[in-house]
């Protein structure tokens, strides 16, 4: 995918070649439905004409079977093309959205950087939705064009002069409609945002609440709620004015154009160049090309939206990687020696670091910047600007970014917990390969060792409680322990984490300290932390300062030695 | 425990409650009534802008006439300038009628959501708690915004095309009586069609929001957690459920679309048989000589006329319902009772100084049956500070929301300088680890806790915690839009900001929850120095998530399973070698492990 140069127009066109037979399908059988539209003021017409002014009972007969023979294929063709149209559509949003949230969980990253996932989200539901939508956009348009040359052959087949009033001035009617109710068009989009800002407020104060409670601040903010509302009506009473007027003068100036053309399709009719019956179709079709035409104005805006949408989209699919490619597969079986060269980002300034194969490291840092940094370099979140980093020997930079995730696993302080049970998430990838019935004594182990199984304890269903979005349900103490759990139950040969038990007592997270210890025995593992009961356990503790290693030896030793670990570390 | 208000949903839940169709009738009566002469006018200039439109048939038909008779060209002349007159006499009254047709339904929709929101932010916390956070936000957000859209879009339509249609239809009558019974046998296709439409239309678009609700959180899930995604190499899953969703969505969107082109092609049905039979009216009618040709085809034009007005209105239909049943859920809190607010005298003397507050017999349960506190009895002097210590699940954040009076205690009682605490109050102030960040300028933010406040008292308050650094850092300073939407602030900002705000609120009894918890190991001195200042000649009681805390307050509390085992200053209390005396333990070895 996104060779770098993808833009906005090439998602366009993706999107629409990709459902091309359901646009083309839907085209057609939507010119057929205008055609019948178009039809039915003539037909109209032709009855009064024939059999109306007539008196013709077989005639009335004879057209009022045409008119229904029009009304079956104008039904059926437009139930079948808005199918068509709205399935192309919705199918051409999906494989989009499918395709972002590709591009979001490669493995070389890059996509979601600098970008909320609010936002995100965003571009993969409402811009998918927008850039699919061009789909039907350009089938209505289809659909329009057709409409307007039925009526335009139909109108000068009745007359070249009334077909010609008709065909010019329709344009110069919408046109002059548009110019006129441009400034108000324009002033009530400006109202409209500030209107819809109430809702916003009232929101965001609800989802306030406890705070509010907390201060006794309701007062204060139902007053600043009161005023805020009110500063929005008087926007969106402005804009409702604006709309209104903008209704009335489109309603005048159509109204105005009937007359014209009953001004003139009279004296043509009277002077005898027009049939009665022409002269009812003529009004009917002078209506009835106000809708295609109409459309064209809507086509436009929905095409102009379409743009802007696959102009973010494609930003999200061409983002550059965050780090390089590399092919190699990773030496099995993997030591878990990893050396760490001049690297250089962020809070590190040319650290070399060696974390010895099989031992329990400890990382401390006075500034929580170089910690991220470090985490960032061995996740391969992030390339070091320079310097190198290398696992057994060989840099990561020529691995393959999913074999190495599986030897050096990177738990980040502020990892996700996903929505669904508490034991789903400690054995994630146990959905595809159920049954490993093997694996259980291990993922019991890894919650007994974060204590993860006291917070299961106390879940009203265990381990099947669902931890509910992003695991909000569970209080700080209780997701740290079950992110660590998942931590451990991985079993990587090489795991860092960091953080674990910030939110966790004094108590419980002494005997984490010791369950970690234990469970990781004889693995590679490094705990970045200031929290001495972790650092208490480990077999060595690297002091960095200064985005360098500052000092390095067991916890006891350093406490007693250095003052800079200790102000870090014993605050 | 249920009351008959309240709806429990299968997950256990007791939803806030929904008000009843009369009910909500009546709310919009009430909301209504003071604008009577509003609505009067509206709809009156709204009837007559429709009823002059529909002039335009009859003289078209006239001109048809005209031609008919073959009388002289200048007789068209009359027909004409009549037309264009009700084209601008429409054009006017219509845009008149409709502004004020919309000033009155804006202005009742305005006075029902300040309603809302006051009645919302006064209900009790246990009430919200027990009906999910959800609940209460999809009003706010959902409900609020659907019925701001129907009165803005779909009222101000299906008024005039209801209005279209009965003076259309009324003026079929004037032309010829029967042409009226013509156009009516359309009607029972179009009822029996858009009974059908609802019916299926309700739960199949609720289903579908329920799908794209999914699908959103899925989306929402699995893009915030791309790095877990990517560090434990759960793309396949993740794809797999994305997959799915938005595939459920999809199809459900289909069904949809289905049902509605279903539905058009019922109307079509409609629109041919009313069509045919006014046609074949005219035709009988102008054959017994009681109609011209041109009322024929005005009649014909008439019926024409009416589609656009009937679809719009039957497909509003679905909005309004949907409307509805969203004003409904408003109503329903609105009509909540408010909290009995407890007479106690609003002129208190806070020249006294900090109160004392006192705890007597206090126990308390979320779900019958499983106490959190069991008769807690405790006191804290004017000005002292008191630490909260004990292991995650011991009671102290419930013990600290007691005291804050967001919750009543089931039994005992709380006594904070002779008031019983509760949510309204200015007693007590309390800061939690849970922040939010009102959005809007960063003054707006404080000066909700002090609205009166002049700058320079929020800029000391934010240097007290130690934060004007980094306000005054801010793109626009202290005029910076922040929280959702704006720009955003770290944790350990917000909590600072949270500090803050408590300075200002100046309460004379503080609570404080972890409120530097979350602050990774590395920020969290700066945020304690914060909380110190916060604290300085306030009676307090902190839950204390550091030892250090602990050690720096007057006295310290251990609460175990809900029980008040240990009571007395640091230093009495690691004489006692007791639970305390072993956290302590705990904690200092992991700072000195060098002991032997």
């Amino acid at each position: 995918m996104g060779a770098g140069e993808l833009s906005g127009r090439d998602v366009l066109a993706r999107s629409v070649k990709g459902q091309l037979r359901r646009v083309a399908l839907g085209s057609a059988l939507g010119c057929v439905h205008q055609l019948g539209e178009a039809l039915v003021p003539v037909l109209i017409g032709v009855v009064i004409d024939q059999a109306v002014a007539g008196q013709d009972a077989g005639r009335l007969a004879l057209w009022l079977g045409v008119l229904a023979l029009m009304y079956v294929t104008l039904s059926w063709s437009f139930r079948l093309g808005a199918k068509a149209g709205e399935r192309g559509a919705e199918e051409a949003a999906h494989t989009l959205r499918l395709a972002i949230v590709g591009r979001v969980l490669d493995a070389r990253g890059g996509a979601e950087d600098g970008r909320l996932p609010g936002e995100l989200a965003n571009v993969a539901t409402e811009d998918a939705k927008r850039v699919g939508a061009v789909n039907m956009a350009l089938m209505s348009g289809i659909w329009a064009i057709a409409g307007v040359a039925v009526s335009a052959v139909a109108l000068l087949l009745i007359s070249v002069t009334l077909g010609l009033i008709v065909l010019l001035g329709t344009p110069v009617l919408l046109w002059l409609g548009h110019l006129l109710s441009k400034p108000l068009e324009r002033r009530s989009e400006a109202e409209q945002d500030r209107a819809a800002h109430a809702s916003g407020v009232a929101a965001d104060l609800v989802a306030g609440l406890r705070v509010l409670k907390g201060l006794g601040a309701q007062q204060a903010a139902v007053e600043r709620y009161r005023r805020t509302s009110r500063i929005s009506l008087a926007a969106t009473l402005r804009s409702a004015r604006a709309e209104s007027w903008q209704t009335g003068l489109v309603l005048a100036l159509t109204g105005g154009f009937i007359a014209l053309i009953a001004l003139v399709g009279g004296r043509l009719a009277l002077n005898g160049s027009l049939t009665l019956g022409q002269l009812v179709s003529a009004v009917g079709l002078a209506l009835f090309l106000l809708g295609p035409l109409e459309t064209f104005a809507w086509v436009n805006a929905e095409l102009a939206q379409g743009r802007a949408s696959a102009a973010r989209v494609a930003e999200v699919l061409a983002a550059g990687p965050a780090v390089v490619d590399g092919d190699d597969p990773v030496a099995e079986p993997v030591r878990g020696d990893l050396r760490l060269r001049g690297v250089r980002l962020g809070g590190l300034d040319g650290l070399d670091l060696d974390l010895r194969a099989g031992q329990l490291t400890g990382i401390a840092v006075t500034d929580p910047a170089g910690a991220e940094a470090l985490l960032r370099c061995l996740g391969r979140e992030t390339d070091p600007e320079s310097g190198s980093v290398e696992l057994d020997g060989v840099p990561l930079t020529r691995l393959d970014p999913t074999g190495l995730r599986a030897a050096v696993l990177v738990a980040a302080h502020d990892a996700a917990l996903f929505e669904g049970s508490l034991a789903a998430n400690v054995t994630p990838e146990e959905e595809s390969s159920s049954g490993a019935d093997g694996d259980r004594p291990l993922t019991e182990r890894a919650m007994a060792a974060a204590r993860a199984d006291e917070v299961a304890e106390s879940l009203p269903y265990g381990t099947d409680t669902g931890v509910g979005e992003g695991g909000r349900s569970l209080s700080g103490g209780q997701r740290q322990r079950v992110l660590l759990a998942r931590a451990l139950r991985a079993g990587a040969p090489v795991l860092v984490v960091h953080d674990p038990t910030t939110a966790v007592d004094t108590v419980t997270e002494a005997r984490i300290a010791e369950g970690l210890r234990e469970f990781r025995q004889g693995r590679t593992t490094i705990v970045v932390t200031n929290s001495p009961a972790l650092l208490a356990v480990t077999d060595h503790v690297i002091l960095l300062d200064a985005g360098r290693v500052g000092a390095e030896g067991t916890h006891a030793d350093l406490v007693r030695t250095d003052a800079t670990y200790r102000t870090a570390v014993l605050a | 425990m249920t009351t008959e208000d309240i709806r429990t949903t299968d997950s256990g839940r007791a939803l806030l409650p929904t008000a009843t169709p009369a009910r909500t009738r009546a709310a919009v009566r009430e909301l209504l009534r003071p604008q009577r002469g509003l609505a009067f006018a509206g709809f009156g200039l709204m009837v007559v802008a429709t009823a002059v439109g529909l002039l335009t048939q009859p003289l078209l038909g006239h001109i048809v006439d005209v031609v008919t008779e073959h009388r002289s060209p200048d007789a068209l002349t009359l027909p004409v300038v009549a037309l264009a007159g009700v084209a601008v006499v429409q054009g006017v009254t219509t845009a008149l009628g409709m502004s004020l047709v919309s000033r009155l339904g804006e202005t009742a929709l305005a006075r029902l959501r300040e309603l809302f929101v006051e009645r919302a932010l006064s209900l009790p916390l246990d009430r919200i708690e027990k009906a999910g956070s959800g609940d209460l936000n999809s009003r706010v957000t959902r409900d609020v915004s659907r019925v701001a859209d129907a009165v803005r879009g779909a009222l101000p339509e299906l008024a005039r095309s209801a209005l279209s249609i009965v003076l259309t239809l009324g003026a079929l009558a004037l032309l010829d009586w029967r042409f009226l019974l013509a156009a009516l046998i359309a009607v029972p296709v179009q009822a029996h069609t858009a009974r059908w439409y609802v019916r299926n239309a309700v739960p199949l678009y609720a289903k579908e929001r329920i799908a794209t609700g999914t699908q959103q959180q899925q989306l929402l899930d699995t893009i915030g957690g791309a790095r877990t995604v990517r560090a434990y190499r759960l793309q396949k899953g993740h794809t797999r459920q994305v997959t799915e969703r938005s595939r459920a969505a999809v199809e459900l969107t289909m069904s949809g679309v289905r049902l509605m082109l279903r539905f058009y092609s019922r109307l079509h049905i409609a629109e041919y048989l009313g069509l045919s039979a006014v046609l074949v009216t005219g035709f009988l009618l102008v054959r017994d000589g009681s109609a011209s040709v041109g009322t024929a085809t005005a009649a014909a034009l008439y019926f024409h006329s009416l589609f656009g007005p009937v679809n719009t209105a039957l497909v509003l239909l679905d909005d309004a319902q949907s409307a509805t049943a969203g004003l409904a859920r408003l109503v329903g809190v609105v009509d909540e009772p408010a909290p009995v607010a407890a007479a106690r005298a609003d002129d208190r003397t806070t020249a006294a100084g900090p109160p004392s507050v006192t705890l007597t017999g206090v126990s308390h349960a979320y779900v019958a049956g499983r106490p959190v506190l069991h008769d807690v009895d405790l006191e804290i002097r004017p000005k002292e500070r008191v630490a909260l210590v004990g292991t995650t699940g011991a009671g102290k954040t419930t013990l600290a929301k007691l005291v804050a009076g967001l919750h009543r205690p089931q039994a005992g009682r709380i006594d904070v300088g002779g008031e019983e605490p509760d949510e309204a109050g200015q007693l007590v102030g309390l800061v939690t680890q849970e922040v939010h960040v009102f959005a809007g300028p960063l003054v707006d933010d404080l000066r909700l806790a002090r609205p009166d406040a002049h700058i320079e008292e929020l800029r000391e308050a934010l240097e007290t915690v130690g934060a004007l650094g980094w306000a005054e850092a801010l793109p626009e300073g202290l005029d910076t839009v922040v929280g959702d939407g704006g720009h955003r602030l770290t944790a350990d900002r917000a909590q600072q900001l949270a500090l803050a705000r408590l300075l200002l609120a100046d309460p004379p009894v503080v609570v404080l929850d972890e409120a530097t918890a979350e602050a990774g190991s590395s920020g969290a001195r700066q945020l304690d120095e914060a909380a110190e200042q916060a604290l300085r000649g306030r009676t307090a009681l902190v839950v204390a998530h550091r030892l250090s805390q602990a050690a720096s307050a007057d006295r310290v509390v251990v609460l175990s399973d809900g029980r008040v085992v240990e009571n007395g200053t640091h230093d009495e209390l690691l004489a006692a070698r007791g639970q305390y005396a072993a956290l302590w333990q705990a904690w200092s070895d992991s700072r000195s492990s060098s002991t032997p």
